[in-house]
């Protein structure tokens, strides 16, 4: 972006969704015995294992297929992945690492100035609906982005998105919708 | 065909008869006994008739007798709430418009039924009658959060436009819920409700300007300011021994959890102006500021910008006391971060600096934003702790969330590295640990039947 008046905007990635498959069966009682840190879920059909040094989570059936959440980067999403694949290799099973897809993204951001929601609801409509008696944020989807963004009114964001470069540019294209809307941070 | 006219083809002679075997229409030649034309089995034309069984047994069209009995709720709700021909009117239209959309036309009756109250409250918004949700939800009967979930479904799919309700706008609406006026009750404890409604939106606003309505459900609040009004329209003695129960339980008003808190906020407001009247000597509590009231709300704007300037004077002092000390730390906002890891943009800041909007003594956050590791004596990150520095503020940012510490290694992660066994050992049980493990969950299994 370029010069003048930058000021630097923290996004801050709080948590990374992303699935992989081992492309082969998993015997879930087999991974509950000897796994430590599983939760076996039979009424669902699924394991929770958690490792501790990327602090993930991942939901493993016995299709092979498993969703890996709390990771704080993409890379670490992809290192806790290969690490729990590992594991269930250790454990006997004939894992191959394969199809692995960042699917969701959720990032918190905070502007430097409050946010009139009124108006920038007014401003953007369809693109922005605000209901305050159901929830006190402003949500704002950008469909080519598939990003959604929800603004609060002291000016904090949560944005969700499918990868980290579509959260940021979400947060950009936002960016100058707000600071028009911006309101003195008291009166 | 008729038989006349015709010729056999084998012997070429005119006398040909309609002779049916059984149910086939036959043609034939006296003569030699060919067969000329033969019909199919059936008089039914092949592969069903023309006609098909719908058109064969239908009666003249009706409108659905759902459709029937939604409009007539949508008419019955409009006249609970007494809303105009106009309203109503919109009202079954859109109705009519959602009941026959394809996104609504399979959906449960529930549904349907959720489905009038938001179309009187989409041509209520839309028409200048503020309801709200909650009232909405009540007179349905439904969980709020169901009825915005279709409402929004429903605005999504008919693409109408309703324009947002204001607190102070229906706020004239709740304080007429409340049976206050002398007839209801006793003469001490009556208020007219023109007058509890002025006072109540003169609340209102002092609450929206300092941070209260924001983000919070219309409903507690506007009870909480309604309370207030009442109490500070006749200040005395009785009236401020009544606690918020009992105004509700006179009112004949069911009382909602969160008002009390709001209660205490708008207080809090009010002492922090009341401070500011010149001619008050005593120190202003919670418990007499009710008195002042009248007076804050009066000249709320005056009182709002002496508290500021007040606020900003003291500021000054003490950041001009705290210069001569420590350094400044620098890097400690990146610990403050928390074990996120933040990817750092940097957006261009579009015109003038908010130097243009800034309004004599009003604004008091300084909109130069400080740079990731400049050295200032809030070492935090400005934006989220703006309430330490300022009069009024959102109580999600005072009583900001304390950050987890950060954990450093997290910054250098690539996914592409390398994964040591003694690392993924450690997640795996041992043989003997599994059997151990096993064990016990077989014992633990039996003494459950046992006990069972």
């Amino acid at each position: 972006m370029d010069s003048s008046n930058d000021e630097a905007l923290d996004i801050i990635i709080t948590n990374v969704v992303a699935t992989f498959r081992t492309r082969c069966h998993l015997n879930l009682r087999t991974i509950a015995l000897e796994g430590t840190n599983v939760i076996y879920k039979p009424e669902v059909g699924k394991v929770l294992m958690k490792l501790r040094k990327p602090m993930i989570t991942a939901s493993i059936w016995s299709s092979g297929k498993i969703i890996c959440t709390g990771a704080t980067s993409e890379d670490e999403a992809k290192l806790g992945a290969r690490r729990l694949a590992r594991c269930l290799q250790k454990l006997g099973f004939k894992v191959r690492f394969s199809a692995f897809k960042v699917v969701n993204v959720l990032a918190v951001c905070s502007m430097p100035f409050a946010v009139h929601l009124i108006d920038f609801t007014k401003n953007n409509r369809p693109i922005a609906s605000y209901e305050p008696e159901l929830h006190p944020a402003a949500t704002y989807r950008i469909k080519n982005l598939k990003a959604t963004i929800q603004v609060f009114s002291t000016g904090s964001l949560t944005v969700t998105g499918p990868n980290v470069q579509n959260v940021a540019t979400a947060v950009e294209q936002v960016y100058p919708l707000l600071f028009e809307c911006q309101k003195p941070l008291c009166k | 065909m008729s038989a006349a006219g015709m010729r056999c083809p084998a012997c070429g002679s005119t006398n040909i008869v309609d002779d049916d075997l059984y149910s086939q229409a036959q043609l034939v030649c006296v003569d030699c006994g060919s067969v000329v034309s033969e019909g199919v089995l059936a008089n039914d034309p092949v592969g069903g008739s023309d006609v098909s069984f719908s058109r064969t047994t239908a009666v003249a069209k009706r409108p659905c007798a759902n459709l029937i009995k939604g409009q007539q709720r949508v008419k019955a709700i409009c006249r609970i709430l007494m809303v105009n021909r106009e309203i109503e009117d919109l009202s079954h239209t859109y109705y009519k418009m959602a009941y026959e959309h394809k996104a609504f036309l399979k959906v449960s009756l529930q549904k349907k039924d959720i489905l009038t109250g938001c179309c009187v409250l989409v041509s209520c918004r839309q028409l200048n009658w503020p309801i709200t949700v909650g009232t909405i939800s009540c007179l349905l009967d439904a969980d709020s959060m169901v009825v915005g979930a279709i409402y929004q479904e429903m605005v999504k799919n008919l693409s109408i436009e309703a324009p947002i309700i204001n607190v102070t706008d229906v706020i004239g609406a709740h304080c007429h819920e409340y049976k206050i006026s002398s007839l209801d009750v006793p003469e001490e404890l009556a208020e007219n409700s023109r007058e509890l409604t002025k006072r109540a939106v003169a609340l209102v606003e002092l609450a929206a300007d300092s941070w209260i309505v924001t983000g919070r459900k219309p409903i507690p609040i506007m009870m909480a300011a309604t309370y207030l009004a009442w109490q500070s329209l006749k200040p005395n003695k009785h009236r401020l021994k009544f606690s918020l129960d009992k105004f509700c339980q006179v009112a004949k008003v069911k009382k909602l959890k969160s008002a009390m808190t709001r209660v205490a906020e708008i207080k809090e407001v009010l002492c922090k102006l009341g401070k500011e009247i010149p001619w008050v000597r005593e120190t202003v509590t919670p418990d007499n500021v009710i008195q002042l009231v009248e007076c804050i709300l009066q000249n709320r704007y005056a009182l709002l910008r002496r508290a500021m300037r007040t606020h900003e004077d003291a500021l000054l002092e003490e950041s001009q006391a705290s210069c001569a000390e420590a350094p400044p730390e620098s890097s400690s906002q990146i610990s403050e971060c928390a074990d996120q890891t933040p990817i750092t943009s940097f957006v261009k800041q579009n015109g003038s600096n908010s130097d243009g909007k800034e309004k004599p003594g009003d604004v008091d956050y300084n909109p130069r934003v400080l740079p990731e590791h400049s050295g200032t004596q809030e070492s935090q990150n400005p934006p989220q702790n703006w309430g330490k520095r300022v009069l009024f503020a959102p109580p999600c940012v005072i009583h900001a969330k304390k950050r987890r510490a950060e954990q450093p290694e997290h910054t250098d992660v690539t996914g592409d590295e390398e994964i040591s066994d003694s690392e993924i050992d450690s997640y795996i049980r041992t043989p003997q640990e599994a059997r151990d493990f096993a064990l016990m969950q077989q014992m633990l299994s039996l003494s459950d039947s046992a006990k069972s």
